[in-house]
This record gives C-alpha cells, structure tokens and sequence, in this order.
C-alpha cells in the first residue's frame, strides 16, 4: 500500500504533467490546425490514403505491445484528453493571464470543433465494428437455422435496403428507378416515414399498457411507504384530470381555503414535496458524478477499467 | 442559456469537492478504515447471479442509452463485475448495447471477466452485441432478447430515458429478478414499479465501491459524502441568508451582485 508521502509524490508528478500536457496541447492543437482545412482532388485523396496508412500503422503498433504498456497508453491518453476539456471549460473565455494572445482569450476554445472531428474519426471505427457483429450475429442465426433464423433474414433485407437508398440519395436522390416516376428519394423517405417511424411510435404506444400495468402493482398499500406513495400518486393524479378538480371545485379561488383544492394540492405535492427530494437527488448525482470523472480522469478506479495498479 | 465557460463560483467550487474527493482517497489509502452502509440493491446483484444460474437460464445486462460517458463507464464498470460472478458460476451474460464505442469497450471487459476468472474459452462473441443506435429499435431487440433466452436476471444500469418501462416490464413477464440504477430521475419511479431493487441517485456512482470494497474507491465514497455534505451546509446557509431582514442577508445579496449583477 501506498504510503502519503508517496501519494504526494505522485500528486506532484500529476501537475508537472498536466502544465507540461498543457503546453503540449496547446502546441499540437495549433500545429494540426493547418492538417484539417478543407482539402479536395488529389490531395484529398493522399491525405485519405495517408491517413488510413497512418491508423493501420499506429493499431498494428498497439497491437503488438504488451498489455502493460497498452494501459499506460489508454491512461496518458484519458489523462491529456481530459485535460483538455478541463482547460478549456474552467479557464475563462477572456483574460489577462493569455497575454500572449492577441485578444487576450482562451486558447483551447478554437480547438473544440478539431477535437470533435477527432472523436468522430475514432467512433467510425467503432461504427464499423459495432456493424460487423451485428451482420455477423445474424449471420450466424441464419447459417445455422437456429429458431427464428427469419427475423435475421429480416434484419438483412431491411438493412440493404436502408444502406443503399441511404448511400444512394445522397449521391443522386432525384434518380429515376427503371424507367418509372418514382425516385431514389422517394423510395428512402418511404422506408424511413411509412416503416421505421411508425415501428417506432407502435412501440412507444404499448408503454401506455405497460404503465397501467406497473401502477397497478406499485399502488398495492403493503407497507407504510407504499401507502405514501398511493396518497401522493391519488392527489397528483386528480389535480390533473377534469374529474379532480371538479371535486374541489366549490373551494375558492383564493384565500385560505384555496390550498385544499385539489389542483392546488397537486402543484403543491409536486413542486414543493417531490421537487425537495428530487433537487437532493440532483446534488448527489452530481457529487458522484464528479467522483467518478475524477477516477476515471486520475487512473484510480479500480475493479475495471484499470485493473492493475501502473 | 448554455453554460461555455465555468464562471469562478464553478471552478472554486468543483476545486473544493474535488480537493476533498482526492483527499479522502488518499487517507484511505493511507490504511483508514471507512464504513460504508448497506445498499440492498447491490447486495442483491450476487443472488441475481446465483438465482440465475441456479435456473439454468441467463443473464442479461442492459447499459442504457448512454454513448460513451461517466455514466455508461460506471456500467460497465458493473457489467464486469456481473460478468465475472457469471464467468465463476458457469453462466451466460448477454450484454445488448446501444452505442458502438460502448460496445468496443464492453465486449472488452467481458473477454477480460471471463479470462480473469480463468474461463476465456467460456465467453461467447455474440452474447455482447451491437443492436442499434436507436432508441425503439434497441428496445425493441432487448425486449425480444428477453423473452426469447427467458432470462432469469435482468440489470438496467446507466442512463435510461423512454425505454426504461418497456424493458423492466418484458423483464417482469419473464420471471426474471430485476435490478436497475440510474442517475436518470425521470425514469426512477419506473423501475422502483417493476423492479426488484432499483438504486437511485448517487447511489449509482458509488457501486463500483461497494462491490470491489478498494480503499481507494471507498475513499471516494466517503469524499462524495462529505461533498454532498458541503452543499448541504450551502442550502442551509443560503436559504437562511437568503430571508430578508435576516441579520446575515447582506452576504445573499452581495453574492447575488457579484455573480449575476443583479
């Protein structure tokens, strides 16, 4: 076990790296700006060809590398990346203390979109992963007749048709289909808005029976906190609905007597009762939120991501 | 109104929490002993595991609709370690995720679940999978999942939105035990109605800790208490200073000048 001494060790070496990374990253952000403008004809190409040759060196190269090494890869890149969105958020958009710059302000803030871009690259990749085993996964289902083996032949059909027409609209979206009226676009807009929307809003519609079904299990007064609950759900539930409020409707308007209204009961369960607890809930979502991001930023979780301590 | 740039209260304030947090852990790794109470919820995840394989029947671990962020981290997080109860107990977790670096990094903790309980050859490729980055679409796989592999345990943990209804009561209809745990309030009241043991709020960040019972995350337990402590004081103080005619009420107002120039 660590002793605090050394804890302050590492805590000193975790801020020479983050001025260094600093300066470091606000070198390269400025070195690769130029990388990224826009590029067309050959040199288009070449930069594709570049850096696809570049990825495939770099991933052959990781691949190689022991596993030890990889963590400390994934650790110095979480630490820099990190740092970055640090610096950029928490230093201020406009001061004296970027007097360097000509007006004074934040030097990380024109990178924002560049970094972006880069997250784009890297979850491509990952996309199309993702998309292999999903092919493969149904693949498989349909190579070995397992049980339902059509709904994979499903999912094969509907994902052809949805990856040409995509591909194909955007290329040319008023091309003609053998000869008839109808065009690329259409044929997309009909896969998207006639098939997958209403799949979609079909689905959404079966929660109504799902909630009706959850509430009646939820509103079964077992215990004390139960029947809490049951009060609460009653009054929020009638001082939303015409019925409700047409109970307490001979109640005034105002005055006293107005608060045992029922919609007034309602507004009062739900913006002063539920929204107490709801805001502490907040508070502590973002406590542990923070906690976490700092374990992950610091290489200090344990148990997962970082299993072996570097 | 977005938020571009931390304002001072911001920085001085996550600076703080932030200090505590790191000095927690350190002490805690220093060798101080730190009591954390019960949360039934993940007690409850090594019966799930247990009750599954005793049926026969798998698992299933659903990360939400998060893409990759602190909160999809943190179920994965606890998607390996379920993935290792099943890896020792000899049984299958499927792991249905929404977004594809998600899946990059869950397909890789699971492998790693399986080889670390000395079982690589027990992990199966296609019990991770990609469904799609939609939201029916996904639910709609994972309610057929579901009902399809007639899993015995169900756990719904990351960021849930519309889904969350759908999945936990496909899960009800199976029969399976239901854990689930979310930051997202929203979607709290629909899992405590069908589930068996929902975990709430920060909860949700502290399971990590619990489950592995490191001292250097039990240490960040402890500092996200102390935090959550800290701004309980500032309710406090600023619904006390905040009353006109209070004797500290000046305080109140000139902050209010300072950070709104109201």
């Amino acid at each position: 076990m660590m002793r605090t001494r050394q804890w302050a060790i590492v805590l000193g070496i975790y801020i020479v790296a983050g001025l260094v990374g600093a300066v470091a990253l606000w070198w390269l952000t400025h070195a690769l700006t130029p990388i990224f403008r826009p590029l067309k004809g050959a040199n288009l190409w070449a930069a594709v060809g570049g850096s696809v040759a570049f990825w495939i060196g770099l991933m052959a190269l990781l691949h190689r590398m022991p596993a030890s090494v990889k963590k400390r890869v994934a650790v110095v890149v979480t630490f820099v990346s990190g740092l970055f969105y640090v610096l950029e958020f928490y230093l201020p958009k406009k001061s004296g203390i970027f007097f360097w710059r000509t007006h004074h302000t934040n030097p990380f803030s024109p990178m924002l979109d560049t970094v972006g871009v880069a997250t784009l690259v890297i979850t491509g990749f990952t996309l199309l992963l993702a998309t292999f085993n999903l092919c493969l996964v149904h693949g498989k289902n349909i190579a070995a007749r397992r049980t339902g083996y059509y709904n994979s032949v499903a999912f094969y059909l509907a994902f052809f048709a949805m990856a040409t027409f995509g591909l194909w609209q955007n290329h040319a979206p008023t091309s003609k289909l053998f000869a008839s009226k109808v065009t690329v676009a259409q044929v997309y807009g009909y896969l998207f808005n006639s098939t997958y929307v209403p799949l979609g809003s079909t689905l959404f519609s079966v929660l109504a029976f799902y909630m009706a079904t959850a509430a009646f299990r939820a509103f079964r007064v077992r215990t004390a906190e139960a029947g809490f609950m049951m009060v609460a759900a009653f009054i929020c539930m009638m001082g939303q609905v015409p019925l409700g409020m047409w109970l307490t409707h001979t109640l005034p308007l105002h005055g006293p007597l107005s608060h045992l209204r029922m919609e007034s009961m309602a507004n009062w369960v739900l913006g002063v009762f539920s929204m107490a607890g709801l805001r502490a809930v907040t508070f502590g979502i973002f406590v542990g939120a923070l906690a976490m991001s700092l374990r992950i930023w610091l290489n200090l979780e344990r148990g997962a991501f970082f299993e072996q301590e570097l | 109104m977005t938020l571009e740039h931390a304002n001072l209260l911001h920085v001085g304030f996550v600076a703080v929490i932030s200090a505590i947090i790191l000095y927690t852990i350190l002490s805690a790794r220093a060798g101080r002993k730190l009591f954390i109470r019960r949360i039934p919820g993940l007690s409850a995840i090594d019966e799930a595991v247990g009750r599954a394989t005793e049926m026969g029947r798998p698992m299933l671990f659903s990360t939400g609709l998060s893409t990759i962020d602190i909160d999809s981290l943190q179920a994965l997080a606890i998607a390996q370690y379920v993935a290792r109860l099943a890896a020792r107990y000899g049984n299958r977790l499927i792991v249905p995720v929404v977004d594809p670096v998600v899946f990059a990094i869950a397909e890789q903790l699971v492998r790693e679940a399986y080889a670390s309980e000395g079982k690589p050859e027990a992990f199966r490729a296609d019990d991770v999978r990609f469904l799609s980055d939609q939201q029916f679409a996904y639910a709609a796989g994972v309610m057929g999942l579901i009902n399809r592999e007639r899993v015995a345990s169900t756990f719904f943990f990351g960021y849930f939105y519309a889904e969350s209804l759908l999945l936990s009561e496909t899960g009800q209809e199976v029969g399976a035990i239901q854990i689930a745990g979310t930051p997202a309030t929203t979607q709290v009241p629909f899992f405590l109605a069908s589930c068996d043991y929902t975990i709430i709020g920060d909860e949700f960040y502290a399971a990590s800790a619990y489950l592995t019972r490191e001292p250097t995350l039990l240490g960040s337990l402890v500092g996200q208490d102390v935090g959550k402590g800290l701004l309980l004081l500032m309710v406090v103080l600023g619904t006390v200073t905040a009353v006109p005619g209070m004797p500290l009420h000046f305080i109140s107002k000139w902050l209010a000048r300072w950070l709104f120039g109201g």
